[in-house]
């Protein structure tokens, strides 16, 4: 029995949990072994086990891997590059990681003395679903204070995996120039900064300058974690960097596939977390994406990169048994990364004990999450995580915030931001457009809430005048885009003057004495 | 007084709270006290526990085994069971962070029990009676995606 959390609620306000299991002791399946495992209140002995957890990562990954689904009911499998598998350490990443290598990749046929196969790459028995697979680890250590490498660690786990390329990248590439010309071929060096208030945080107005700093990456993404808010945004910003670096590296090793670990409680976790942090427009994204995004279904989708979960219908507790029975190595997160804070953290700890009590509801978040859909439009991409940008966010925002402005200069550009007025500014071309309006709602929460406790996670550096941005923060457009909704309506947002403005509310205004 | 030895076994990263050692042979009475109290001189959630510095607890053949009923008077006793081996060791094998691996009386959601190989849901979780020579696995879930 679990309470409600109301101290004042009788009895019968509790949730009566089930029994572990409905059934007797025996296999549901073969109903001749005694079960070794409970999932779901279904009982399973080890040798039904095993190929369930099969069938639900091929079944959760194969309708994913052609690039058209064509007509045929059982085609065959053939991906259009290669596959990347995001690597954590973490138990769903190593279950994974086994599950793709033994399913795909073992049964590697002989090669001959140059190390081709042999019969020729295009004998039946060569072709393979992907070209080849790469297993990518994002260090995170530069992040923690005190917190150790752990590549090698990493490289020394897939060792047992032979013919797996590694790709180790640091959480601190995404402040590294170098890594992004690669990444992009583009000698572009600038590196955004924001302006940062008195108190060490973004001021409101999110305002974009050019670096002027030469800071390492390892001390710009120090400077960018200690400019943040609060726990919670310390969290979301290194998954949104680990997710970016990922993403960037799969396209650029010409992968069609990037594989990612979640299970279903870690699934469900990321859907209740991302909503409870403003993302919910983004929501679909959580399940399955495609990089790079903005490119509308029907388009030749040659170069992008199709992001799968193949783990989505597996609870942890499945993977715990999986890789134990299977003697699977899980070398672990990184210690001090597991100890995740803010809304992430809390999140976790309670879907974690609510499957403990009811195992069923773990799917149910997932099941209902997948029907949701976005309303309104989107109006491009946000320009630090890339998810979809919601149109309207700045005048839903205006609407429903009270804002103070201690800050003189934000008040300033507010009251004389009319379009009017930009002929003072003869260098209006180089100007950069405030941040605000170009990060989906999440991102504007993540720079620009307050917490009352500063948070402790970041170690205490010298202050710096800006927060270093990573080399994907780029204005994109020059000119605002129109947002077009689907009847064809152009939505153009104009600033009313205050004199049209009491005009058009003027009958529900009070008098003034 | 006789005594039941146990193989346990930590996996998924919680052998990290136990002095990163993953296999441990304990030897304890069959009989021990109902309310799960540990020694005498060892109360629960004691910050040192008593053999710190030392691997495991003495098997029987390095010397008797003391008996934790002994002393205790009219206390009520019970068959050697999960959850006085859980809080036995949480009390002497635990080297930190003891909020990772129970809470309460039973383990912290998320780590997976395995008896003989078998879910302990299906064992009756804590309540499962030992018996010599068994073999209880303890595998932490939470180490992420
Ligand atoms: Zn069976
Ligand atoms: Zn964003």
């Amino acid at each position: 029995m679990a309470s409600c959390g109301n101290p004042i609620a009788d009895d019968s306000a509790l949730m009566l949990s089930r029994p572990r299991f409905d059934k007797g002791k025996h296999c549901v399946k073969c109903k001749l072994n005694l079960g070794n495992i409970v999932i779901r209140h279904a009982v399973y002995c080890r040798d039904c086990f095993t190929p369930l957890v099969i069938v639900k990562f091929r079944r959760a990954l194969e309708p994913h891997v052609n690039a058209n689904a064509g007509t045929s009911k059982r085609p065959k499998l053939k991906a259009s590059g290669s596959l990347v598998l995001g690597f954590s350490g973490g138990l769903g990443s190593a279950v994974l990681l086994d599950l793709v290598y033994k399913s795909y990749f073992a049964g590697r046929p002989p090669t001959d003395e140059n190390g081709d196969p042999r019969g020729g790459i295009n004998h039946p028995r060569n072709v393979s679903v992907w070209t080849s697979c790469a297993v990518c680890y994002v260090e995170v250590s530069s992040a923690i204070p005190e917190a150790h490498e752990r590549t090698e660690e990493m490289r020394s786990a897939l060792a047992s995996y032979p013919n797996l390329k590694f790709i180790p990248l640091r959480l601190e590439d995404a402040f590294d120039e170098s890594w992004w010309c690669r990444m992009t071929g583009n000698p572009d060096m600038s590196q955004l900064t924001l302006e940062l208030g008195k108190d060490g945080l973004p001021t409101e107005g999110l305002n974009l300058a050019h670096s002027s700093n030469t800071l390492s990456p390892k001390d710009a993404l120090r400077a960018f974690l200690t400019a943040l808010p609060t726990p919670t945004a310390v969290s979301r910003a290194i998954q949104v960097l680990i997710r970016l670096l990922m993403f960037f590296t799969a396209q650029f090793h010409g992968a069609s596939h990037l594989v990612l670990g979640s299970s279903l409680t870690t699934l469900a976790v990321s859907l209740v977390s991302c909503v409870a942090q403003g993302g919910g427009h983004a929501i679909r994204e959580e399940f399955q994406e495609e990089w790079p995004p903005g490119l509308s279904p029907g388009v030749e989708r040659g170069g992008s990169v199709r992001v799968v979960r193949p783990l989505r219908d597996v609870t942890m507790k499945e993977c715990a048994a999986f890789a134990w029975w299977n003697g699977i190595r899980v070398p672990g997160r990184p210690r001090l990364t597991r100890v995740i804070t803010g809304i992430p953290g809390l999140t976790k700890d309670f879907v974690v004990r609510l499957e403990k009590d009811y195992p069923s509801t773990v799917s149910t978040i997932a099941r209902t999450c997948a029907k949701l859909e976005p309303k309104g439009t989107s109006v491009g991409e946000c320009w630090f995580c890339y998810s979809h940008l919601q149109g309207g966010l700045a005048d839903w925002k205006a609407r429903i915030s009270i804002r103070s402005h201690p800050n003189l200069k934000v008040v300033e550009r507010l009251a004389s931001s009319s379009p009017a007025d930009s002929s003072v500014h003869p260098d209006q071309t180089s100007r950069l457009p405030p941040l605000d309006t170009h990060l989906c709602y999440s991102c504007i929460t993540m720079f620009t809430s307050r917490s009352s406790r500063k948070s402790s996670f970041a170690p205490p550096l010298i202050h710096h005048q800006d927060m270093p941005l990573p080399r994907w923060v780029k204005p994109q457009d020059a000119e605002e885009a129109i947002p077009v909704s689907k009847n064809g309506e152009l939505w153009v947002r104009s600033r009313q003057s205050e004199k049209e403005c009491r005009e058009s509310i003027a009958d529900f205004l009070l008098p003034d004495n | 007084m006789s005594t039941i030895t146990v193989k346990v076994e930590f996996g998924g990263g919680l052998e990290l709270l136990f002095g990163n050692k993953r296999v441990h042979s304990i030897s304890l009475p069959s009989f021990v006290p109902a309310d799960n109290t540990i020694a005498p001189s060892s109360p629960p959630n004691s910050e040192t526990p008593l053999l710190a510095e030392s691997d495991d607890p003495p098997l029987p053949a390095n010397g008797p085994i003391p008996d934790p009923m002994k002393g205790l008077g009219e206390m009520k006793a019970k068959p050697l069971d999960v959850q006085y081996l859980m809080h036995y060791l949480r009390s002497r094998l635990l080297t930190e962070r003891p909020e990772l691996f129970m809470d309460g009386d039973t383990v912290r959601p998320g780590v997976l029990v395995l008896i003989n190989d078998t879910d302990w849901e299906l064992e009756g979780e804590g309540t499962y009676e030992i018996s010599d020579g068994d073999e209880i696995v303890f595998i932490s879930t939470l180490h992420g995606g």
